[in-house]
């Protein structure tokens, strides 16, 4: 199991190692000037090439390649991804700053998005109509074919500014809170009820539940006990890897609800060139990437015996 | 020999604006500045103000984007003010001021009762500290010079405690200027000895303005609260003293609707970056919408002439004859902006009106091309004797949301005469990664804004940023070199109208080195219950005489 876990380390610390090298080589090769962003357009004509030297002297942007990769490599591994030309301020700190206001936003998003998900599944499946079952079933597909901006705008033209009950901009607060996050729990709610309605088509042709059928049970019953027991694992699963999929939606979500938070750092960093922020971004995305898999990777043996027999034998597990 | 430039403080306004007068042949009486007058002003309150992008970096002298100027305009006072009205510069920080014949000495005297916000005094050694980081820069520090403005730029010396005196190695008559723009801001000494990027932490900053920043949320709000004690603003502002409000929230919200819901919604008080089509319904509700063209060089055509084909002055001209003015006022302009007159905006001292000159002529353009052997090919683009297309590639930045609309407008126009006008409009870091590429735009748009005639030698000299790309072997280099540089050689009234005159005529029409198309506006939309909605001269949002009815 010690070397299990050993190797698993090292798998997670050579992909966080890879993404930083990576971005560093993509950000180098982009034609972009880091030094020429620092100045208004309009301005930057105005400053002669001699000053712009300068500054890049003052960012080490004029050493080789090589040595810049090294000086901050060896930075990040002390914790420090240096300083956003932008703002001035130390990126990590930027990241942590916004990093709860984008954390509550994906959790209650989340939250909102299982929880209607099961909803919409349950209704279609015990539903004995077919068109309202078929109408209740087709909504997923309605919600991730409508883009989220759209919906944004409409939620808070409604709820905002004509009713009035929710506050359209800012991070204050639950109220701030409900309709970001019920615009982006609609995409995200599509995909999980999708999987989870599939499943319970499934399960309801199983042969376990012809035979709880046949003993008397009835169809709520059914669905709750024995379908939606086995058919909910696979859509929590899908729940998890939608992690992605809200951070995404918070790029956009943040922007239209004027909140600050990560999604909306990382677009401007990524608009603005802000080359350093750009970097930790993407290793921090990295580093809860890994974190995430290696607690799985960890756990997966605990709690399937098949797979805890193949470690402790020393085999490499087939799934990683 | 030094002249005393003008003695007293009143002495020194009527007589800059007087000259300004002379110089903008009374341009002044457009609306600018100060919008409603509802009543006498009351203390108190906050505004609730929301802008598009957000203010990043908030340092005085380096903060460079809209927001960040806007921010530091409330925050920093300079040396000279120049107002948005007339355009004339007026005592700020400086009493008055002294310049020597040859324009390359000034003198100037400071009020002695004005104190940063961390209490310490504002001294000549102050001013000194300041300008030689705004002309040298600092390596050490990473502080890069304003170079454009500070050219030529030789050092400070203090005189006494109040008096300091500037030397350049050349006439620099858009010094003073220089020194009122939003970047000429003076900071305290505990600011100017930080690193680049300490100075642009809103903590560390210390100015004398009449806000200060209290709170500073990335992306979400920069919230500026008045500074008591306050006593020091120019003569020709609203009032004297504290500011009114007490504290300005500064809100980012990037979507141009949620913006225009939020001031409907009573959530914000006044908005900045007013969509073109969000601005007739919101005065039709009752908004103020308070429009400030901004003043300096227009958005405008500059042709590169050491490239073909628009190293041929013909093909320059058909440009400028090609397109019509009035269906880009029409259809894509609102009345907030304004079609260009001259290569500078109209609030520029100096500007002279161009009007008749820069009219649709399509009949004319055709015969200059023709005669200049461009024949009609067979998809109606022209062509040359050696058979090459008359295609021009253009590049322009999309900062300003009429830009694209306006470009598409003067393109189709173009296609009528047998022009092919190639468009790219690009984000600011594509446009600036594309301005990169030597020889390969006919035409380069942008703006600068800087409310004097200096703004074209900067733009335009060979010497300078050299804008339409004027060859070592062209002809003409001497003569523009010469041309722009009159313009910075005199501070006579009549003298510079001449000089900048005869540079917007050599631009426009002799050399046809740019084609003018709009000038673009700031434009605010305020509840009516929010009055004195204010520009400083460079368009930046000023709240120092703006108050809102209480109750």
């Amino acid at each position: 199991m010690g070397r299990y876990i050993l190797a698993k380390l090292g798998q997670s610390l050579f992909v966080v190692w890879a993404a930083y090298s990576l971005t560093f080589v993509l950000l180098y090769v982009l034609p972009y000037d880091t030094v020429d962003l620092m100045f208004d357009p309009s301005e930057a004509e105005l400053v002669s090439d001699a000053d712009k030297d300068a500054a890049r002297a003052h960012y080490g942007l004029d050493q080789p390649v090589v040595v810049q990769y090294a000086t901050r490599l060896f930075g990040a591994l002390h914790g420090d991804f240096g300083h956003s030309v932008r703002t001035g301020e130390n990126v990590w700190s930027m990241i942590f700053a916004v990093l709860p206001q984008t954390a509550i936003l994906a959790g209650a998003a989340l939250l909102l998005a299982v929880i209607v998900a099961f909803v919409i599944a349950l209704s279609a499946a015990y539903t004995r109509s077919s068109w309202l079952s078929q109408a209740i079933a087709s909504l997923p597909a309605a919600g991730v074919s409508v883009p989220v901006f759209l919906v944004g705008l409409a939620i808070l033209q409604v709820f905002s500014f004509q009713l009035r009950w929710f506050p359209p901009i800012g991070n204050n607060g639950f109220a701030s809170l409900v309709l970001p996050a019920v615009t982006l729990a609609i995409p995200v709610s599509a995909p999980i009820a999708q999987l989870l309605l599939k499943n319970i088509e499934l399960g309801l042709n199983a042969p376990y539940v012809t035979v709880s059928v046949a003993k008397g049970a009835s169809r709520l019953w059914v669905l709750v006990r024995d379908v939606l027991k086995n058919a909910s694992l696979p859509a929590l699963t899908i729940a998890g890897l939608t992690l992605g999929n809200l951070l995404a939606g918070a790029v956009i979500v943040e922007t239209i609800f004027s909140r600050s938070g990560l999604g909306r750092l990382t677009e401007t960093a990524v608009r603005t060139q802000d080359v350093m922020l750009v970097q930790a971004v993407v290793v921090f995305a990295a580093i809860v990437f890994v974190v995430v898999n290696f607690v799985v990777d960890i756990v997966y043996p605990l709690l399937d015996p098949r797979l805890r027999t193949r470690v402790l034998a020393g085999a490499a597990p087939a799934a990683g | 020999m030094t002249r005393r430039f003008v003695g007293r403080a009143t002495a020194l306004i009527a007589a800059t604006a007087a000259a300004a007068l002379v110089l903008t042949g009374c341009a002044a009486s457009q609306s600018v500045a100060s919008s409603n007058v509802g009543g006498d002003p009351v203390p108190g309150g906050t505004l609730r103000f929301a802008v598009l992008d957000a203010p990043a970096n908030l340092d005085p002298h380096s903060g460079s984007s809209y927001p960040e100027s806007l921010i530091t305009s409330n925050i920093s006072d300079k040396l000279v003010y120049q107002n948005p009205e007339s355009g004339a510069l007026e005592p700020w920080l400086a009493t008055f001021w002294d310049v020597n014949e040859s324009l390359t000495e000034f003198t100037f005297h400071l009020r002695n009762d004005v104190t940063f916000s961390d209490g310490t005094p504002l001294t000549a050694d102050s001013v000194k500290e300041n300008f030689d980081l705004l002309g040298f820069g600092n390596k050490e520090l990473g502080v890069v010079p304003v170079s454009a403005y500070w050219g030529g730029y030789i050092g400070t010396e203090v005189i006494d405690p109040s008096t300091v005196k500037v030397t350049l190695d050349k006439p620099s008559a858009g010094f003073l200027q220089g020194l009122s723009m939003y970047f000429a801001g003076i900071l305290g000494h505990s600011t100017l000895q930080l690193r680049k990027e300490d100075r642009a932490l809103p903590q560390n900053i210390v100015a004398t303005g009449p806000f200060v920043v209290t709170e500073h949320v990335y992306q979400e709000k920069t919230v500026l609260r008045k500074r008591e004690g306050y006593n020091w603003a120019p003569a020709s502002r609203g009032h004297n003293g504290d500011a009114y409000l007490d504290t300005v929230e500064v809100l980012v919200i990037p979507e141009a609707g949620v913006r225009t819901g939020a001031l409907r919604s009573g959530e914000v008080d006044a908005i900045l970056d007013v969509n073109t089509t969000d601005e007739a319904p919101l005065r039709a509700e009752g908004y103020e919408i308070v429009p400030q063209l901004i003043p300096g060089r227009d958005i405008a055509f500059d042709f590169k002439t050491d490239l073909f084909p628009t190293n041929e002055r013909a093909v320059r001209e058909a440009v400028k004859l090609g397109w019509s003015r009035d269906a880009l006022a029409k259809t894509v302009l609102t009345d907030s902006y304004r079609p260009s007159s001259s290569v500078v905006s109209e609030r520029v001292p100096g500007y002279a009106d161009f009007s008749d000159q820069l009219v649709e002529n399509q009949d004319e353009a055709r015969r200059i091309l023709d005669q200049a052997g461009w024949k009609e090919g067979p998809d109606g683009i022209r062509v040359n004797a050696d058979g090459k297309p008359l295609t021009l590639s253009l590049l322009a930045i999309n900062n300003l949301v009429i830009n694209k609309p306006a470009f598409e407008l003067i393109q189709q126009d173009l296609r009528d005469i047998g022009v092919d006008l190639q468009l790219q409009v690009l984000p600011i870091p594509d446009y600036q990664a594309a301005s990169k590429l030597q020889g390969k735009w006919n035409v380069q748009v942008f703006n600068t804004s800087r409310s004097d005639v200096a703004v074209l030698e900067q733009t335009y000299s060979p010497l300078f940023t050299n804008g339409a790309a004027i060859t070592s072997d062209n002809p003409v280099r001497q003569k523009a070199i010469d041309t722009f540089r009159a313009v910075n050689e005199t501070l006579d009234p009549a003298k510079r109208a001449a000089a900048a005159a005869a540079a917007q005529d050599f631009v426009l029409n002799e050399e046809v080195l740019s084609v003018p198309v709009y000038n673009p506006a700031q434009v605010t939309a305020a509840n009516p219950k929010v009055h004195n909605v204010g520009y400083e001269a460079q368009s930046r949002n000023v709240f120092y005489d703006t108050w809102i009815e209480q109750g």
